[in-house]
């Protein structure tokens, strides 16, 4: 095997030699550019099939340019806007022909497109497939923000990346992607995350954005400065198997303005209680769940930009009415589209009695994250309830440091109490599984049978099968050193611990630690 | 999942998200009719806890159209409060989904 550091150095000349690459394929498609406008300048009229460099010139102009050269010189202010004739490039028609002859864009809407610029905050699930259509589609400018790195376990599902890039920011790798795949498209890229601080000037030069975050605050903080500067809002969320899709603040009036479109704020005044955001690494994502929402984003856009030229039959003379689009893959139907109602009477972002300013979130005086709740890193034990993974791994193969016991399968009881099937992607030997979801939802007390045995309501399995060994220490371990801890504190109170005659305690820093301090090659997922 | 019709004096729930991870349904069948008002009072004392884990930041809707059941205290926002969910009725329960 390679040693780490000769890896360390080829991935670090890959990256630099990709840098160098994506600026040389930006430089060549700016040069390309520029060429094709010095040329339709220069030339506009260029339709000999003679090549005029070929004739002698010793003998004088050749007859047959002779009167082309003399109409050249007599009407070269005449000539020049010949190369406006066609509003877009020879290559664009080809390109863009098979949406250009869709009565809903048309070379109104082209242009449209062409001339639009739209910011996407947020390169990942959402914002890939956005990215990738918009920028297919030939808007002008799209810009790219996003403070993240490309990790391995993006891949599945952002497709702009690739697994040489992981390392590279995202908006670089981003672009890399975009610039290849259309070199007429303007890709600017801001590789650091939205702040309230800049986010009125980062998002004042487009004219619309798309919400491809993965937070409450940025949620709020995106809708609140799409209100405040006029911009329609497309906004998507997926999670698991679940998506949701809205046009927001469209169209784009000013608060107080009732015929404007609802804000994020007006259809979801409160934000979820932080302990319930549940994030795509911990939940799960379905890659093709968040592509479809990232798509529908990028087809949102193309309509709102476009719904003014659309030439098509169906056309609606005003917008669509405002909803909320449902999608959830497993379930019949799919698709659930609800309908919202207009700005909320009392919203404190897009009404009459609005309370969000420009100031209030330049300055900081309106803090998103304290709006949202921040989680604190669950503190739930005292240190006797606690163990390492180092003293951990002694107790499975060494003396017990509490008990004095010499090493056993049998000495003690390791509980996992990961879902199912985050167990059964790997596990350590010896654990049982009793997944978080049954703990939690296991109601406390458990009066024992011995008192008021015909009342009481039947005891869950996992607790018998705990109260069967009441001798053996319980050590409970999970994916990162949370959910262990809640749960010995509820077997505590489900009275496993015997009134404090039995040790139950937690694994510090869970299977992660594990995986650090203990075991390498035990999976990372 | 499919939602299958709710039987004679039911309406429909459906559980989107968080709410289905909480009550471990994608959906049920409850008694109609009922005052939309006291909806989440019912879902509590069927699903303890509901309320505050889930319900207080959701959207609310019936029969595809959206509710408001939470004013700001004085009441002119809550404007569904009164509304009646009746027999055959389908509602849903929409935490915002917030990752991507």
């Amino acid at each position: 095997m390679a040693p780490r550091s000769l890896l360390e150095s080829l991935r670090q000349q890959i990256a630099s030699c990709e840098t160098q690459l994506q600026d040389l394929r930006q430089q060549l498609a700016e040069a390309e550019r520029s060429e094709r406008q010095r040329r339709a300048h220069d030339h506009p009229q260029h339709t000999s099939s003679i090549d005029p460099l070929t004739h002698d010139m010793s003998y004088g102009i050749h007859d047959d340019f002779r009167s082309e050269v003399f109409a050249v010189l007599s009407h070269v202010d005449e000539q020049r806007p010949a190369a406006s004739r066609w509003p877009l490039e020879p290559t664009e028609y080809k390109r863009y022909g098979r949406q250009l002859i869709m009565p809903q864009i048309g070379i109104q809407g082209q242009l449209r497109l062409k001339n639009a610029s739209i910011l996407i905050v947020g390169v990942g699930g959402l914002g890939c497939p956005a990215a990738a259509y918009l920028v297919g589609a030939g808007i002008g400018t799209v810009g790219l923000i996003d403070g993240d790195v490309v990790e391995e376990s993006n891949l599945h599902r952002q497709i702009l990346h690739s697994t040489a890039r992981v390392g590279m920011t995202k908006v670089d790798s981003a672009r890399v992607y975009l610039s290849s795949l259309n070199p007429n498209v303007n890709i600017i890229a801001h590789a650091s995350r939205l702040t309230p601080e800049t986010a009125l000037q980062t998002v004042r030069p487009y004219d619309l954005v798309l919400d491809c975050t993965d937070t409450p605050a940025s949620r709020y903080l995106i809708s609140d400065t799409c209100v405040l500067l006029g911009k329609p809002l497309v906004s998507a969320s997926a999670l698991r198997t679940d998506g949701q899709l809205m046009v927001l603040n469209n169209p784009p009036l000013p608060p107080g303005e009732v015929q404007g479109g609802p804000c994020y704020r007006c259809v979801f005044p409160k934000p979820p209680p932080p302990e319930s955001v549940v994030s795509c690494g911990d939940g799960g994502i379905l890659g093709p769940v968040v592509g479809t929402m990232g798509v529908l984003q990028a087809l949102e856009a193309i309509k709102v930009l476009t719904r003014e030229t659309d030439q098509s039959p169906v056309r609606s003379s005003t917008p669509d009415p405002p909803s909320l689009l449902i999608f959830s893959a497993y379930a019949s139907p799919m698709f659930r589209s609800i309908r919202l109602r207009n700005r909320k009477a009392k919203c404190a972002a897009c009404s009459a009695q609005a309370s969000i300013s420009a100031e209030a979130i330049t300055s900081g005086s309106l803090d998103y994250v304290q709006f949202c709740g921040a989680i604190n890193p669950v503190d739930a034990l005292k240190a006797n309830e606690r163990i390492s993974v180092d003293n951990y791994a002694k107790v499975r193969l060494e003396v017990n440091p509490f008990t004095g016991t010499e090493p056993s399968k049998d000495s003690h009881i390791l509980v996992d109490v990961r879902e199912k099937v985050q167990f059964d992607i790997c596990n350590l030997e010896g654990s049982v599984n009793i997944p978080f979801s049954v703990v939690s939802s296991t109601q406390a007390p458990i009066t024992s049978s011995q008192n008021n045995g015909e009342q009481t309501p039947a005891v869950p399995e996992w607790v018998s099968a705990l109260r069967s060994h009441p001798e053996k220490p319980i050590f409970i371990v999970c994916r990162l050193g949370n959910d262990s801890q809640i749960s010995v504190k509820k077997m505590k109170e489900l009275g496993l611990d015997n009134g404090g005659q039995r040790w139950i305690g937690d694994i510090k820093g869970g299977l992660r630690a594990w995986r650090e301090n203990i075991d390498p090659e035990f999976p990372d997922y | 999942m499919g939602v299958s019709k709710a039987p004679e004096g039911h309406f429909s729930i459906l559980y989107f998200a968080a709410a289905s991870t909480f009550t471990a349904k994608s959906s049920e069948h409850l008694l109609a009719p009922l005052a939309a008002g006291q909806l989440f009072a019912l879902l509590e004392q069927r699903y303890p806890g509901i309320t505050d884990k889930v319900l207080t930041s959701c959207a609310v809707t019936v029969n595809l159209e959206y509710i408001d059941l939470e004013g700001d205290g004085d009441g002119d926002d809550a404007e569904h409060r009164d509304l009646v969910i009746k027999a055959g009725d389908e509602v849903a329960i929409i935490p915002p989904v917030s990752s991507g």
